[in-house]
């Protein structure tokens, strides 16, 4: 199976770890990832914020080239989904003209929903060779995978359910919470730290109520919000990993794992010791 | 619709927007009818339930809460959504619009409100904000990609930024993380370039020659 890829600026630069155990449990699964050729900036929440017309042409070029490729698209990134999915109904409204031809009829998928597809998931299952039984996690989807659903496409929205899905399918114990979607607060940090410190503060300390000893997550802004926010706690907080780093994990014994997970701020591995899957 | 003399009252009626009554006038519905048109959005069913407000994760640090927003629309009171700073912390979360009882898209009014103010010369409420976005713009336009470390660096170079930063003790932070994550190896110093870069351009051209 082939998949056309739009990797997004994140994956390039602070989550290049998230973009190397996808590469990998892609490979695993057997799927070829094929990267857009030339692929620019979605535009982020920058572009919709001051013109619209922006958040519709800049992800419109990405569009169009992966029109002409022909595929299905997957986007790793939520923010990138819901930017390509925004730009692509707009395009389909005929609200924009947007220099390229695009015929809005592409498939985009937000990459855990196409994961959490049954059929995927019985080829995951067949993969996992280290189940990662007693593993506790809470799974945290954030906004822009699951809202506005009009673009998104999810019918689940307020209690999604693709991360459950995967993170049951390599064998973690799933806890349930309410704080599936609440936001993280994005890149408000950047004007406003107290908003941010309130926002993530909080889900980090929900996710710590249920007792789960991992927060799992697809999306690099979250991953990166809630990781960086414990940089000054040390050992004591709570690792947030990348679905597919966990993927990864279940899939091969390797133990050169403690290297990926060297660029976290909340170091996982003395938890995966504890749990067995690490020597 | 007949011409509202506001006149007569103007002595006696305040225009402070929480104390006091406003009339509607002709311009009020202009603005309501503009930006219904212009978003899509049913802001005329709104019955001020308040619900958008309780779903937002930021309203409490907003001048004007969510419902109010709506209302302000409704009253064509433009100009205080303008130097509001609910349209800047505003995280475009879509917890609003798709908590809505009537469909009314809250959060899509909300950016409609934060991309005219952005082309209007009222100075915004939270300027480190408005600032980011624009850099943000500016570092795509540049790379048809963004690099986080030229987009900081763009950014801490705009005028004041790093001076207020330093002021209120962000910039210590910020080096500190700085160097934590390039240590991490998650920052680049060379930044990575689209080869589509020439097209990139041309849509800024395009929106430069818009028409706001
Ligand atoms: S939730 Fe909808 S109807 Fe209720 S106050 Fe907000 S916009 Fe109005
Ligand atoms: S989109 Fe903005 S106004 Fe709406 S709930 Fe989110 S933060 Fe609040």
């Amino acid at each position: 199976m082939k998949l056309s890829f739009y990797p997004g600026c994140s994956l390039e630069g602070m989550a290049n770890d998230y973009a190397r155990s996808i590469i990998a449990v892609f490979k695993q699964l057997g799927i070829e990832l094929i990267e857009l050729e030339d692929w620019t900036c979605c535009g982020a929440t920058a572009a919709h914020s001051l013109s619209e017309m922006m958040a519709v042409t800049l992800p419109a070029r990405n569009l169009a080239t992966a029109e002409k490729l022909g595929l299905d698209l997957v986007s790793p990134c939520a923010n990138c989904f819901n930017r390509l999915r925004f730009s692509q109904v707009m395009i389909q409204k005929n609200i924009y003209d947007v220099p390229w031809q695009v015929s809005g009829d592409l498939q985009i998928h937000e990459m855990t929903r196409f994961l959490a597809e049954p059929d995927m998931i019985k080829l995951i299952k067949q993969r996992v060779t280290r189940p990662l039984s007693g593993l506790k996690v809470v799974c945290y989807y954030g906004c822009q995978m699951v809202r506005p659903p009009k673009i998104t496409g999810f019918t689940d929205y307020e209690n999604p359910q693709t991360l459950d899905l995967l993170a049951r399918a390599v064998g973690a114990e799933v806890r349930d919470w309410s704080f599936k979607t609440t936001c993280c607060g994005a890149s408000i940090g950047i004007g406003r730290k107290d908003i941010q410190e309130s926002l993530t503060g909080r889900l980090l300390q929900k996710a710590l109520q249920t007792g789960a000893d991992a927060i799992v997550v697809s999306c690099p802004l979250c991953q990166s919000n809630l990781d960086i926010f414990q940089m000054d706690a040390g050992g004591s907080g709570i690792p947030v990993f990348y679905f597919t780093e966990l993927m990864r994990l279940a899939f091969k014994k390797n133990d050169k794992a403690h290297k990926w997970f060297k660029v976290h701020f909340t170091d996982p591995v003395p938890l995966l010791k504890e749990k067995g899957f690490l020597t | 619709m007949s011409k509202i003399n506001h006149t007569a009252q103007q002595e006696t009626v305040d225009s402070g927007p929480s104390t006091e009554r406003q009339l509607i006038g002709d311009r009020g519905n202009h603005l309501l009818d503009r930006i219904e048109g212009e978003t899509g959005a049913n802001i005329s069913a709104c019955y001020q339930c308040e619900r958008c407000t309780n779903a937002c994760p930021a309203s409490y640090y907003m001048d004007i809460k969510p419902h109010q927003v709506i209302r302000y629309v409704q009253l064509g009171w433009h100009e205080n959504l303008m130097r509001s700073s609910t349209i800047w912390v505003c995280l475009s979360c879509e917890m609003c619009t798709t908590y809505c009882p009537n469909e009314v898209d809250v959060a899509g009014v909300i950016n409609h409100l934060r991309n005219t103010a952005a082309h209007s010369s009222i100075p915004p409420k939270e300027r480190h904000l408005a600032v980011f976005h624009q850099t943000f713009l500016e570092q795509l336009q540049r790379f048809g990609r963004v690099n986080e470390l030229w987009l900081m660096n763009a950014f801490n170079r705009k005028p004041h930024i790093l001076k207020e930063k330093i002021k209120n003790g962000t910039l210590k932070k910020e080096i500190r993380l700085g160097y934590a994550l390039w240590r991490k190896g998650k920052l680049h110093f060379i930044p990575r370039r689209s080869k589509a870069i020439k097209e990139i351009k041309e849509v800024y051209r395009r929106k430069r020659g818009e028409v706001f």
